[in-house]
C-alpha cells in the first residue's frame, strides 16, 4: 500500500521491495488461509462444544432446574429400599418406594423405573399409615380403567405398567399433602452364574435426558397418558429428572445364602458393609451417605472351591402345577483330560459379509477380526474362509491345512477384500453347514456381518436344518448390527453371539470368543424325562457349554408318571448324563414365575419372528394372570376401600426417572451427510483460491 | 516463477473448492433423484406384487411409504439403515417390527436431506406408513425427544405398536457426526 515506487530508491531498491511486497501478500494470504481455516475448525468445533456440554449430565440436569425453583417442590420425592434375598440360584428383591408429598396439594406421582431384563414382577403392595393393600393382577387395559376410576372416585391407588421388558412405571394417585405412601414391588430373578462366580445386578443408572430447543417449556397442560414420560418432560423440565441422587436416595441390602460356604463376595462399584450371620449366610449393604447414582449396583461372590453344587433342581407348586428350575455345572475337566482337550484340532469356517453395508469403518472390523482369527490357527487345524455379498467366492473349495503356505494365501485374500452389492447369506451358510462331519475334527463356523436381512426366517430354518455337529457363533459388526438376527442365529446354531463395536475391540473380543471356544466341556445336551420323552424347557434350546457355564432351564413338572429328568450330553467323546429327581427339600419359592417370565419371553420372541398377536397375546394373558405377572399386556393394580381426597383435583407430578443405559449394542445410526460441511470448505477454497489469484495479478502488475 | 506458483495454488484451490461444492450438490441432487426412480419402482411393486430393485446394480429396495400429510412429505423408505442406503432414502433399522407389522417400527434418515422436515413436525402429527402387503398404517406423534446416540433403548421391541423416526441432532451442525439423535416416537391410531 506504501509507495513501491517511492522516491530517492533504486531500481534494484525496488526491486527487493516488490520482492518483499510479495512475501508479505504471500504471509497475508497466509495468514488468511489459516484464519479462514481456523474459523472452519472454530465453527465446527463450537457445534460440537455446544453439544458436548448437554452431553455432561451434571451441566444438562442444571441448565433445566433453573427458572422453575418455586414448582419444584411439587415433585414428590422418592426413597428407594432395595432388599434382595438370594437363595442358590434364586434371586427375589422387594424394591419398597416411598413417596413423599413436601407439597401443600394432593398430587399424582409416576415413577420410571428400570429392572433387570429376565425380572418376574410378582407382587405389589401399598401401605397407607398402618393399612396395607394388596395388587391384584389384571389385563393392562382392564388394570389402567381400575385405577383411574379410583382416581375419580378420589381414592389412594397404585399402578404397575411394563412399558419395555425392562423399563416398568409406578403410578400413585392422590399422595396427600405432607403424606408418605409407601408402594412395594417384589420380583424375581435367576442368578448370572459362570467360571465359579455368581453375578447379581441392580440398575441404577441414570441417563439425563436433553430436550430439543424448539419445544415450548411454557406450554400448559399435562398429558392424561402417563406413558408420555417423556412428553411431561418436554412441556415441564422442571420435572426433568435431576442428576443428584440426595433428592431420590436409594438403600440396598442383600443377604446371600448359598446353602454352601461362601468364598469372596464383592460389590463391583460400591462401598458396602459384608458380614457374616449365623447359618453360613452373609448380609451386604451399601455404606452410607455414598453419590451411586451414575452405576449399577453390582455383587459379585463365589463359593468355597469344590463346594459349588454339580447340579440342582428346585421345584416350587403354584395352582397344582408343579415347576422346576434346573441347573447343571459340567464337571472340570482332570488335568489328563485337559491335555485331550487341547489336542482336540478343529475345522474352521469363516464366513465374512461383503455387501453394500458393510461398506467403511464395517468392512475394516471384520478385515482385523479375520486376520485375528487366522492367527490363532496351529498347524494341525483346518480352515477356510467365505465372502458373500451377491455371490458366495470361498477362498479354497474345502477347508485345508492351516499350513503357512495356506495362512499366507488366506490373509492376501482377506486383505483384498472390499464391501460392495447385494446380502444373499443362504448360499454361504449352505455352503459352510455343508452336513458333513470332518473326523477327529471339531467343526465350528464363525459368521461376521452386519445382518442386514429381510429373510431371517428362511435362515434359521436353513441353519436347523443343516447344522448337524457343526456349530455356528455370530459376530455382530458395525455400529447397529441386527442383534436379534445374530443372537437368534447363534441359538439356532448352538453357539453364541459376540458384538464388536469399535476396531479397538477387536482383539480383545476375538480372544475372549476364542479362548471360550476352544473346547466344549458338554455337547448335544438333551433334557428328557426318564421314560425317552423330551422335556419342554424354556429357553427351548440348551447350547453347548463352554468351561464355566452352567445349564439353567425351566421346565413344568406337570406329569405324574415320570418326575425324574435326565441331562445327557457328550463330554469330549464320552456319554455322560446325570439324572435328577425332585426331592422334598428342593422346593423353593419363586421357582414358578421364573418359569412363567421364561415362558412368556419365548412368547414375545414370536410375536416379533412370525407376528401372530391376538393368539400370542392370549397366551401371554393367560400365564400371567396364572402366575401373578405383570407383562406387556397386565398390570399389577392396588386401590384403597376408603375415598380419601373427595373433591379429586389432582396435580400430576412426575418424579426423577432412573433410566437405563443402552441396554441393546451399539448406538443409534448416523445420519448426518457431509454436504454443508463440504460446501463450508469448498466455498472457503474457492476464496481462498481468489486471493491466490489477485495476489498472482498484483505481483505481475508490480513485475510489470 | 512466484507468479505462477500462485496462480498454481489459485487453481488447485479453485478445482478443490469446486470440487467440494460439487460433492455437497451430488449428495442433494442424489438424495432426490433417487427418491423419484424409487417412486416408480415401488408403483411397479405395488401394481406387479414384485419389489424391483431401482435402478440397476442397487443394492437396496423400498419397503414403505412414509406419508406426513400436515407438510406434504411423501418419502420412500428403503430396507437396511446402512450409510449408504441412507443417502437414498430414509432407511428401516433391521431387526426392528417391520412396516405393516405390530411392535416398534424404527425409521432413520438424514437431517440434512429427507429428515429435515421433522425439524418442524407438531407434537400431534399424524404420520402414514404404508407398506406393500398391509393396509397403510396411521400413527400419531406421542412424543419429541433428543438422547444421546448410544440410547439404542429408542429402537427395543415396544409391547405397543409404534413409529419411530431417528435423525441427528441438532439440524444445523456444519460437521457429521453429532453424538446426539432427534427421535420422534408416534403411537399408531388405526
Amino acid at each position: 500500500m506504501d509507495g513501491k515506487g517511492g522516491r530517492g530508491i533504486t531500481y534494484g531498491q525496488v526491486g527487493d521491495f516488490i520482492d518483499l511486497a510479495c512475501r508479505a501478500f504471500m504471509g497475508g494470504v497466509a495468514a488468511a488461509l489459516l484464519f479462514a481455516m481456523a474459523a472452519l475448525v472454530l465453527t465446527i468445533s463450537s457445534a460440537q462444544a455446544a453439544t458436548v456440554s448437554l452431553n455432561d449430565p451434571k451441566t444438562g440436569a442444571l441448565l433445566f432446574r433453573t427458572g422453575a425453583a418455586g414448582q419444584y417442590e411439587l415433585a414428590p420425592k422418592v426413597e428407594t429400599d432395595v432388599a434382595i434375598q438370594v437363595s442358590g440360584l434364586i434371586a427375589r428383591t422387594r424394591v419398597t418406594q416411598l413417596f413423599h408429598n413436601p407439597g401443600g396439594e394432593y398430587v399424582e406421582g409416576i415413577y420410571v423405573f428400570p429392572l433387570p431384563e429376565k425380572a418376574a414382577v410378582d407382587q405389589l403392595k401399598m401401605q397407607i399409615g398402618e393399612r396395607v393393600i394388596e395388587g391384584v393382577i389384571q389385563e393392562k387395559e382392564e388394570a389402567r380403567k381400575t385405577y383411574e376410576k379410583a382416581k375419580t372416585e378420589g381414592r389412594k391407588a397404585a399402578l404397575v405398567e411394563q412399558q419395555r421388558p425392562n423399563l416398568f412405571t409406578n403410578s400413585v394417585a392422590h399422595i396427600g399433602p405432607n403424606e408418605m405412601v409407601r408402594i412395594s414391588i417384589e420380583y424375581q430373578q435367576t442368578l448370572a452364574y459362570e467360571s465359579g462366580e455368581y453375578r447379581l445386578r441392580f440398575p441404577l443408572a441414570v441417563t439425563p435426558r436433553y430436550l430439543p430447543k424448539s419445544s415450548d417449556p411454557a406450554k400448559e397442560g399435562m398429558p392424561d397418558e402417563p406413558k408420555a414420560i417423556e412428553a411431561v418432560f418436554i412441556q415441564h423440565p422442571q420435572y426433568m429428572p435431576v442428576c443428584d441422587d440426595t433428592v431420590n436416595p436409594v438403600d440396598i441390602a442383600v443377604i446371600i445364602d448359598a446353602g454352601v460356604p461362601l468364598g469372596r463376595v464383592e460389590s463391583s462399584y460400591h462401598d458396602t458393609v459384608i458380614e457374616k450371620r449365623s447359618g453360613g449366610s452373609v448380609m451386604v449393604s451399601l455404606v452410607k451417605d455414598q453419590e451411586e447414582a451414575d452405576r449399577d449396583f453390582e455383587l459379585v461372590w463365589s463359593v468355597v472351591p469344590g463346594s459349588a453344587p454339580q447340579a440342582a433342581l428346585f421345584t416350587e407348586n403354584v395352582a397344582g402345577a408343579e415347576y422346576a428350575l434346573l441347573m447343571v455345572t459340567p464337571p472340570q475337566p482332570a488335568a489328563s483330560e485337559k491335555a485331550l482337550l487341547d489336542r482336540f484340532a478343529r475345522e474352521t469356517v469363516l464366513i465374512v459379509d461383503t455387501s453394500g453395508s458393510m461398506a467403511g469403518v464395517s468392512i475394516e472390523q471384520a478385515k482385523s477380526a479375520l486376520l485375528y482369527a487366522l492367527g490363532t490357527f496351529s498347524a494341525n487345524d483346518r480352515f477356510n474362509v467365505v465372502e458373500f455379498n451377491s455371490i458366495m467366492r470361498p477362498l479354497f473349495a474345502d477347508a485345508l491345512p492351516a499350513t503357512a503356505e495356506n495362512l499366507k494365501a488366506a490373509t492376501q485374500w482377506v486383505k483384498a477384500l472390499r464391501a460392495t452389492g447385494g446380502t444373499e447369506m443362504a448360499p454361504a451358510l449352505t455352503f459352510a453347514l455343508n452336513g458333513r462331519d470332518t473326523p477327529g475334527y471339531l467343526r465350528q463356523v464363525i459368521f461376521m456381518t452386519d445382518g442386514g436381512v429381510s429373510n431371517e426366517d428362511e435362515l434359521f430354518r436353513l441353519i436347523a436344518q443343516r447344522l448337524g455337529s457343526t456349530r455356528l457363533f455370530t459376530i455382530g459388526i458395525g455400529s447397529a448390527p441386527n442383534s436379534h438376527f445374530m443372537t437368534k442365529a447363534a441359538q439356532f446354531g448352538r453357539g453364541t453371539f459376540t458384538y464388536i463395536g469399535d476396531v479397538r475391540e477387536v482383539e480383545s473380543k476375538m480372544a475372549g470368543l476364542f479362548a471360550k471356544i476352544e473346547a466344549p466341556v458338554l455337547k448335544d445336551v438333551q433334557l428328557r424325562w426318564s421314560d425317552g420323552s423330551p422335556v419342554e424347557t424354556f429357553p427351548a434350546r440348551v447350547p453347548d457349554l463352554y468351561l464355566g457355564e452352567p445349564i439353567v432351564v425351566s421346565a413344568a413338572l406337570d406329569r405324574s408318571a415320570s418326575r425324574t429328568i435326565v441331562v445327557s450330553a457328550m463330554r469330549g467323546n464320552q456319554p455322560w448324563s446325570v439324572a435328577l429327581t425332585p426331592s422334598a427339600d428342593s422346593s423353593a419359592s419363586g421357582v414358578g414365575a421364573l418359569w412363567a417370565r421364561a415362558k412368556i419371553a419365548t412368547l414375545m420372541d414370536a410375536l416379533r419372528t412370525d407376528g401372530n398377536a391376538p393368539d400370542i397375546r392370549a397366551q401371554v394373558v393367560k400365564v400371567a394372570l396364572e402366575h401373578h405377572l405383570v407383562s406387556a399386556y397386565t398390570s399389577l393394580v392396588a386401590v384403597d376401600v376408603t375415598p380419601t381426597h373427595v373433591d379429586g383435583k389432582l396435580r400430576k407430578a412426575l418424579v426423577k426417572a432412573n433410566l437405563p443405559k443402552g441396554t441393546q449394542v451399539g448406538q443409534i445410526p448416523q445420519t448426518g451427510t457431509s454436504a454443508a460441511l463440504q460446501l463450508l470448505v469448498g466455498l472457503l477454497a474457492i476464496g481462498a483460491a481468489a486471493l491466490f489469484a489477485s495476489a498472482a495479478r498484483a505481483s505481475r502488475q508490480a513485475r510489470a | 516463477m512466484k507468479r505462477s506458483l500462485l496462480w498454481g495454488i489459485a487453481l488447485l484451490l479453485a478445482v478443490l473448492g469446486g470440487w467440494q461444492v460439487a460433492s455437497a450438490a451430488w449428495i442433494h441432487t442424489k438424495a432426490a433423484a433417487a427418491q423419484t426412480l424409487i417412486a416408480w419402482s415401488w408403483g411397479e411393486a405395488h401394481d406387479g406384487g414384485i419389489s424391483r430393485r431401482p435402478w440397476p446394480g442397487a443394492d437396496t429396495r423400498p419397503i414403505a411409504r412414509l406419508i406426513v400429510p400436515s407438510q406434504g412429505i411423501e418419502l420412500y423408505v428403503l430396507a437396511d439403515a446402512s450409510a449408504r442406503a441412507l443417502a437414498f432414502g430414509p432407511a428401516h433399522v433391521s431387526g426392528t417390527a417391520r412396516p405393516g407389522s405390530w411392535g416398534n417400527v424404527v425409521i432413520v434418515g438424514h437431517r440434512d436431506t429427507h429428515f429435515a422436515f421433522l425439524r418442524d413436525i407438531s407434537p400431534d402429527a399424524e404420520i402414514l406408513l404404508e407398506s406393500s402387503k398391509a393396509a397403510p398404517a396411521r400413527y400419531r406423534v406421542r412424543e419429541i425427544t433428543v438422547v444421546d446416540k448410544s440410547e439404542t433403548r429408542m429402537m427395543d421391541p415396544a409391547d405397543a405398536a409404534e413409529l419411530t423416526l431417528i435423525t441427528c441432532y441438532p439440524f444445523d451442525a456444519i460437521a457429521p457426526g453429532t453424538p446426539l439423535r432427534y427421535v420422534v416416537i408416534a403411537e399408531r391410531v388405526a
